[in-house]
């Protein structure tokens, strides 16, 4: 299918906060309690749309354990957005947000829009990290907050659409220059063609048959 | 003399040497040359490598020690090194000038440096030895801020530098009697090639070392040249050693000249895999070759079809107007000549073959041929594995095998009680534990839940696979868990069933791949490291195109790496593909040689569709599933021959699976918690 834009997405947070379910439900609508754990990076792809255009969000699901960070931290390279997660029943993960962000600042291009996930927000009688808690760290350091569920698909899909519409109003503002790939943002058909030829070239004129 | 700013950006591309550029050009300037010619003094001389703080030990005393600087420079394609004596160094004000001359090393050509002898103590500073060809020995270099290794992988990088087989510390410089020589001289190729016209008088034996060809006409000199980033230089000179070395380039020529004739018409006709084997009409391998190629073909469709219902690429919009550079060994042809076939797995009855009468294996080496070329039935893997994997010696009877089962069976017991011991409020005082154990809890719960022996709720082979992690983790403290264990684990519990054999098969496993989980990563990236030199070695195009695009890194391979291509195979394809790795028959690298493999079939995809770095990576993920695993070992396999002592010499020593070289602590931790 065509698309006037694509966005990078790159999902980080610590081991077991459920990233891939996550990620699972916004692209099969589906949750999958048993599932392998991510070695290196799993992909998901889906279109969605704002403001009339169709929009593909390719999203890079990485593995969350401390050991893998420095590989984790060459994916950042070209994402236009990141979900960073972190489970809502388990504070230690709550606590490394920090450490995540500051890898994020430093390995990603500094528009990168950042949203902050407290997951499993399903298991209430679980919590260990009050809504406020969120809300106030979020504020903090400038990202967008949601709670949501992969279990019951609540906010999910809000999550990853709120994210792609701060990047569209950025694309609308002039903040990027969509035609430099570093910012995680492909122009295809419909979308302002950008001077960089080459493959992107043959997506736009390719337009409908594309797969 | 200066360094011209263009030379500086030459190597801009790779940020180890642009930074060592940086940091020696300076020294460059004010190299001192006063006694001869030097490489340094020539604008186009290359600073390859500069080491700080390299010294000699003309006496026994502290005080007379002489600090200097040692580099690498490289020069119409030579490399040269050297040592030179800081000057005014309050410690060296005993050092005369006469000493100075003495010692200073001043661009010596590696083609007449023999040796280099290497020491690398557990304890005490690293020193390296260099011989030269006339028999002068250097003093010692040793290297206060350690590097020997890096140092002789930069050597490696640039000349033909083979282990002694007398010493394991003695690396041969440009030593052409080695097995390098004779494998790639044995490589006669069929005698009914179709052979250009004009290229028909190659020499057809290969064998003697004294033969003197004497070819020097610029024909040969050119296809030389095109392989000297193997380190064998072209040279007008009658030294046997070099004129042999040319002769065996031409070997190498000769397939590439055929190769690309074939390539040329396939490309014209196919754009990629297929009808070129019909040119092989009188190889016996005929019928495997065009099977595999259909395969191939098939594959290469399958995948570019789900690759761009996924992605942003429209594989046929492309790749005809992209010039794929050849493949310098077009190794889809070559690999039907030099990877044998793979045979039926080892039954029960071959297996006991190999055994003496009271059940000792014989000749393990046999053995290990036997499971690498065709690997072993499912109900034997459990008596074969643990010789595989070093937990049971070869050597061991039937009986000394079941009393190391039941003295294993209680030493598990034992270390399973160390963390089983560990009461509520223990645990509560013990974050370590308690990170561990949560984190092991949530993985094998999502290792291979599809696999009908782990599925279901509350499957006893889960909780088993997580009392061994737990109590590996104890045995060994210092490495702990991480995620990739569960993955080797998983087809080694179901192999052996039993929880204690599958723990010290895990653990004999750990000794070789546990770097591969170091927190420093140090393990992963010396493979990946390996694999970007073996790629540069076997596949330049390709190894070029992956440094224009900043892939160099290789991390697009990094799972390939870290669990042996677990996630890639299906289930029983990756038993198949880990006893064969586990023989350590050709190489205990062998792993790399399948990376290596899998990228040059996909290379012509890879190039064509000018992949950067994100879509290179998503690629390569998306292969998972797709790879015929008999003919990547097979590609393997040939690779691996084909790049012989070469090969070898491209991978530092150490680099797993190989044994750790030093003894110690196994697992250095920055860790601080306890």
């Amino acid at each position: 299918m065509s698309y006037a834009y694509l966005f990078k997405y790159i999902i980080i947070g610590d081991t077991g906060v459920g990233k891939s379910c996550l990620l699972l439900q916004f692209t099969d609508k589906r949750f999958q309690p048993v599932h392998d754990l991510t070695i290196g990076v799993e992909f998901g792809a889906r279109m969605i749309t704002i403001d009339n255009k169709p929009i593909k969000l390719q999203i890079w699901d990485t593995a969350g354990q401390e050991s893998f960070r420095s590989i984790t931290r060459s994916y950042y390279r070209g994402a236009a957005g990141a979900l960073l997660v972190y489970d809502i029943t388990r504070r230690e993960t709550f606590n490394h947000l920090a450490s995540w962000l500051e890898d994020a600042r430093q390995h990603a291009n500094a528009n990168m829009t950042i949203m902050l996930i407290g997951n499993k927000c399903d298991l209430a009688h679980r919590r260990a990290v009050s809504t406020e808690e969120g809300e106030q760290f979020a504020k903090e350091h400038g990202l967008i907050f949601m709670e949501a569920s992969a279990k019951t698909a609540q906010n999910v899909e809000e999550a990853f659409i709120k994210t792609a519409a701060t990047i569209y109003k950025k694309i609308q503002d002039g903040v990027f220059d969509v035609s430099n790939e570093s910012y995680g943002i492909k122009v295809g058909y419909g979308g302002i063609p950008g001077p960089s030829g080459g493959r992107d070239g043959s997506t736009s004129q390719g337009g409908g048959c594309c797969g | 003399m200066s360094m011209e700013a263009s030379e500086l950006q030459d190597l801009s591309d790779d940020a180890d040497y642009a930074a060592s550029q940086q940091q020696g050009s300076a020294s460059m300037m004010r190299c001192d040359s006063s006694k001869r010619s030097s490489p340094s003094e020539h604008e186009d001389a290359e600073l390859i490598y500069l080491k700080d703080n390299v010294a000699i030990h003309p006496t026994q005393f502290a005080s007379e020690r002489i600090s200097g600087r040692l580099k690498l420079t490289k020069q119409d394609s030579i490399l040269f090194l050297s040592w030179i004596p800081y000057k005014g160094q309050s410690s060296n004000a005993k050092l005369s000038e006469k000493d100075r001359s003495l010692y200073t090393i001043t661009a010596v050509p590696f083609t007449e440096v023999r040796s280099i002898k290497r020491h690398t103590p557990a304890f005490g500073w690293q020193y390296v030895i260099v011989v030269q060809s006339s028999g002068l020995a250097h003093p010692p270099l040793y290297f206060y801020n350690g590097g020997v290794r890096e140092f002789l992988a930069i050597v490696k990088q640039h000349v033909f530098l083979a282990r002694s087989a007398e010493d394991a510390s003695v690396f041969l410089v440009n030593d052409f009697q080695s097995p390098l020589q004779r494998t790639l001289s044995s490589l006669e190729l069929p005698s009914s090639l179709p052979v250009a016209s004009g290229q028909s008088t190659y020499p057809s034996d290969g064998g003697s070392l004294n033969e003197n060809q004497g070819r020097t006409s610029s024909d040969v000199g050119n296809r030389v040249s095109s392989l000297s980033q193997y380190g064998l230089r072209k040279h007008k000179s009658h030294d046997p050693t070099r004129d042999l070395s040319i002769h065996l380039l031409e070997k190498f020529s000769l397939v590439t000249k055929f190769a690309r004739e074939t390539t040329t018409q396939l490309f014209s006709e196919n754009n990629g895999f297929g009808s070129a084997d019909r040119r092989w009409n009188n190889q016996p391998v005929h019928s495997y070759s065009d099977k595999l190629s259909n395969i191939a073909e098939e594959k290469h469709h399958e995948i570019s079809h789900s690759y761009s219902e996924n992605d942003l690429l429209k594989d046929e919009d492309i790749s005809n107007d992209i010039d794929v550079p050849a493949d310098p060994l077009e190794f889809n042809k070559l690999s039907l000549v030099w990877g044998k076939p793979r045979q039926p797995q080892m039954g029960s009855k071959e297996f006991t073959a190999f055994l003496d009468s009271e059940g000792r294996v014989v000749e393990s080496k046999a053995l290990r041929e036997r499971v690498f070329y065709g690997g072993i039935e499912h109900q034997l893997r459990r008596e074969v594995w643990p010789f595989l994997l070093g937990y049971y010696a070869y050597d061991l009877t039937y009986a000394e095998r079941e009393y190391l089962r039941s003295v294993k069976r209680m030493e598990y017991a034992t270390l399973k009680q160390q963390w089983q011991s560990i009461s509520p409020e223990q645990a509560k005082r013990f974050t370590k534990y308690r990170e561990r154990k949560g984190l092991i809890d949530k993985d094998v719960v999502r290792t291979d839940r599809a696999f009908e022996y782990y599925e279901g709720d509350d499957n006893l082979n889960v909780n088993s696979m997580r009392d061994i992690l737990l109590t590996y983790s104890f045995y060994n403290f210092d490495l702990g868990y991480c995620q990739g264990m569960s993955d080797y684990l998983s087809p080694i519990l179901f192999v052996m069933g039993d929880e204690s054999e599958s723990f010290w098969c895990f653990v004999a496993l750990m000794e070789r791949l546990g770097p591969n989980f170091n927190r420093d990563q140090n393990g992963m990236h010396t493979q990946l490291f390996a694999l970007s030199k073996l790629v540069e070695l076997l596949d330049s195009p390709l190894h070029n195109y992956f440094k224009q695009n900043d892939c160099l890194n290789y991390f697009f391979c990094f799972r390939w790496i870290l669990i042996q291509f677990k996630r890639e195979f299906e289930y029983e394809k990756t038993m198949q593909l880990w006893e064969v790795l586990w023989t350590h028959y050709l190489s205990e690298h062998l792993h790399l040689y399948v990376c290596v493999a899998i990228l040059k079939r996909f290379r012509s995809k890879i190039i064509g569709e000018q992949m950067d770095f994100d879509t290179l990576l998503k690629f390569i993920n998306e292969l998972s599933g797709h790879i015929d695993l008999d003919s990547t070992i097979r590609d393997a396999e040939a690779l691996c021959i084909c790049a012989g002592e070469n090969g070898a010499a491209s991978i530092p020593p150490g680099t797993p699976p190989s044994l750790p070289l030093d003894e110690g602590i196994l697992y250095p931790q920055e860790d601080d918690v306890l």
